[in-house]
């Protein structure tokens, strides 16, 4: 997918900087205030937010998404309902705030599963070089010679729509490239002169490798963790919109998509909203992702 | 590389439980389990695993995909009537995708308007957020629902009524053309903006030469040598993208053929086209790396002189 491209992003144009000008001189770590010093990570961040906690709120503070207003089908979006009504008159913005758990849930999901098994990959590959880092990596090429959505249709055939069983295979089939980008972050850590200081004074290489290389090395994972969301996303969206993915009863935002294309003829709005959210929460993930990548090269990390 | 993805996909493919003859003799109840098991002996299915995946390859290598579980069609015959629908969307969507993507990426370093480089950076950015078949979404909710001027699906083959099949061919390749040019144009930039630092361009400059020509003569023909490998990249992008743009117009080509097989656990059709596609996505890589070389003197490796 083309989410998966690392490299220069665009910036969201001249919005005010919300990071600027505070007097933030905290102790923090000096990368994460360089991280919110720049307006696009800033926004995309706090556009996240929204989306998380609209998903999180949602079953306290929205109206019913399963309350049925047979006189109010497919109404437009109004500030009654901000982003109009389904076939059966539900609230759509409130449909579309409870799906964001599953399909938020399921990215999630997914991704911790890709950063566990890529991150253990390849740092196996870059502390064993070698034959096993040759093979180890022949393997992650191999299994990233077929597109992402192919793969995940194989899968789908042999495993069925099981939620588990999507989550699971989603976080595989992200987990190669993890790997790779693991294994790059964690080999430049151990040419650091630290790490010869270290070794030198002593201290067993299991022990550098966990307390002193994985950590410094987190950055560039948290880079490749936002992506992994990203393409999660796009990847359940996909998968429910052909109908191989989540399954109706349960609403995700594909699910919603889904639905909505098939009504298309009845309401635009109905299939358009979902898409908005899906591109808005991908194209934050997205930006997360680059702008943290952009802060870590100019530390010529 | 291609014996490891085709491994791979038949151990998972036959690893889990779901069986194909029950697709094929019906979700009736009262089947006679003789009758299915011999189903299964005929298909092949008690061979031990390494057996059916030895028939499976050696078969491919004698030009025989198999027979699809379902249809009682030979693979080939599937793969073949949908190969020409899908090869003229990718083709399509490839040029398309090519075309903004060299306009759009080249003119902001031609005309240098801040607002245009901000559009083309918009416009990335939001083809990179969008799944595939948004566009195309965007584009029948525009076409079709509220102009109602074009079909939102349908295909008629481009020998029988050649107006009628571009007029088909429209939306879908538009959707595919906007959602693959995103990153080329990513690509593009970053090359461009690198050549424009280099020496050459700074002496083209010096001597007068207009900007445009600048641009298009000297900037443009060596940006676009590093941005030949993002094409690789690409063309596994056009296979995934056509899969679900093919699925939204309801577009006959390959990529449906694998989402109504997966939705009838037709393993045979799913492994022989599904292999394919990754054969297509492999050897074009390889023949970027060649054409590399051919396109770029400095990198030819030297005949050693013996």
């Amino acid at each position: 997918m083309t989410a998966l491209d690392p490299g220069a992003g665009a910036p969201l144009g001249d919005l005010p900087d919300p990071g600027a000008g505070g007097p933030g001189e905290t102790a923090g770590p000096g990368l994460a205030r360089r991280f919110l010093r720049r307006p696009a990570a800033v926004v995309a961040l706090g556009v996240l937010g929204v989306l998380v906690v609209l998903a999180v709120i949602a079953p306290f503070l929205l109206a019913s998404p399963t309350e049925i207003h047979a006189t109010n089908k497919f109404a437009e979006p109004s500030f009654a309902h901000l982003f109009g009504t389904d076939e059966l008159g539900r609230d759509l913005f409130s449909r579309v705030a409870h799906a964001g758990q599953l399909s938020l849930g399921f990215a999630a999901g997914a991704t911790v599963i890709a950063m566990v098994i890529g991150t253990s990959w390849g740092m196996l590959a870059a502390a064993r070089s070698g034959w096993v880092d040759e093979v180890l990596m022949r393997i992650a090429e191999a299994a990233l010679a077929i597109p992402i959505i192919l793969f995940a249709l194989v899968f789908v055939a042999a495993f069925g729509s099981d939620l588990g069983a999507m989550t699971l295979v989603a976080g595989l089939l992200m987990s190669p490239l993890t790997a790779r980008i693991a294994r790059s972050a964690v080999l430049a850590e151990l040419k650091g002169e630290y790490v010869h200081g270290l070794a030198a004074v002593g201290v067993s290489r299991t022990r550098i490798l966990f307390s002193e290389v994985l950590p410094n090395a987190l950055p560039a994972l948290l880079a490749q963790a936002s992506l992994n969301v990203a393409t999660s996303l796009m990847l359940e969206a996909t998968l429910s919109f052909v109908g191989l993915g989540i399954q109706p009863p349960q609403a995700s935002w594909g699910t919603l998509l889904k639905v909505g294309y098939d009504r298309l003829f009845e309401s635009i709005w109905y299939p358009l909203m979902p898409v908005l959210v899906i591109v808005v929460a991908i194209g934050a993930l997205n930006t997360i992702g680059d702008q943290l990548q952009r802060v870590l090269h100019r530390s010529g990390g | 590389m291609l014996a490891l993805v085709s491994i791979l996909i038949f151990v998972i493919l036959r690893l889990l439980p779901g069986d194909p003859t029950i697709a094929r003799v019906g979700a009736a109840q009262n089947i006679d389990p003789r009758a299915l098991a011999a189903l299964r002996e005929e298909l092949g299915l008690n061979d031990p695993i390494p057996v059916q995946y030895w028939a499976w390859i050696s078969g491919i290598f004698a030009g025989d995909l198999g027979r699809s579980y379902f249809s009682q069609f030979d693979v080939e015959v599937l793969i073949g009537q949908r190969l020409v629908p899908t090869l003229e969307l990718s083709l399509a969507g490839l040029t398309l995708a090519v075309l903004f993507a060299v306009v759009l990426a080249v003119l902001p370093t031609v005309v240098r308007s801040r607002w245009l480089s901000r559009f083309v950076g918009g416009y990335t950015t939001l083809g990179m957020a969008s799944p595939p078949f948004v566009f195309g979404i965007v584009l029948i909710a525009i076409f079709t629902v509220q102009l109602d001027i074009l079909p939102n699906d349908g295909y008629v083959p481009p020998s029988e009524d050649l107006a009628g099949n571009l007029r088909m061919l429209f939306m879908p390749a538009l959707t595919l053309g906007i959602c693959l040019s995103a990153p080329l144009i990513r690509y593009l930039r970053a090359s461009l903006a690198e050549v424009e630092n280099s020496q050459h361009v700074r002496t083209a400059t010096g001597k007068g030469i207009r900007r445009r020509a600048v641009v298009l003569r000297h900037v443009l023909p060596n940006a676009m040598l590093p941005a030949l490998t993002s094409l690789g990249i690409t063309v596994g992008a056009v296979l995934s993208g056509a899969v679900v743009v093919e699925y939204v117009f309801r577009w006959p080509g390959l990529g449906s053929l694998i989402v109504d097989s997966v939705y009838k656990r037709d393993y045979a059709v799913i492994q022989s086209t599904v292999l394919l596609l990754a054969a297509v996505f492999v050897l074009v890589n390889l023949l970027v790396d060649l054409l590399y070389g051919v396109l770029d003197p400095r990198l030819r490796v030297g005949k050693v002189a013996s």
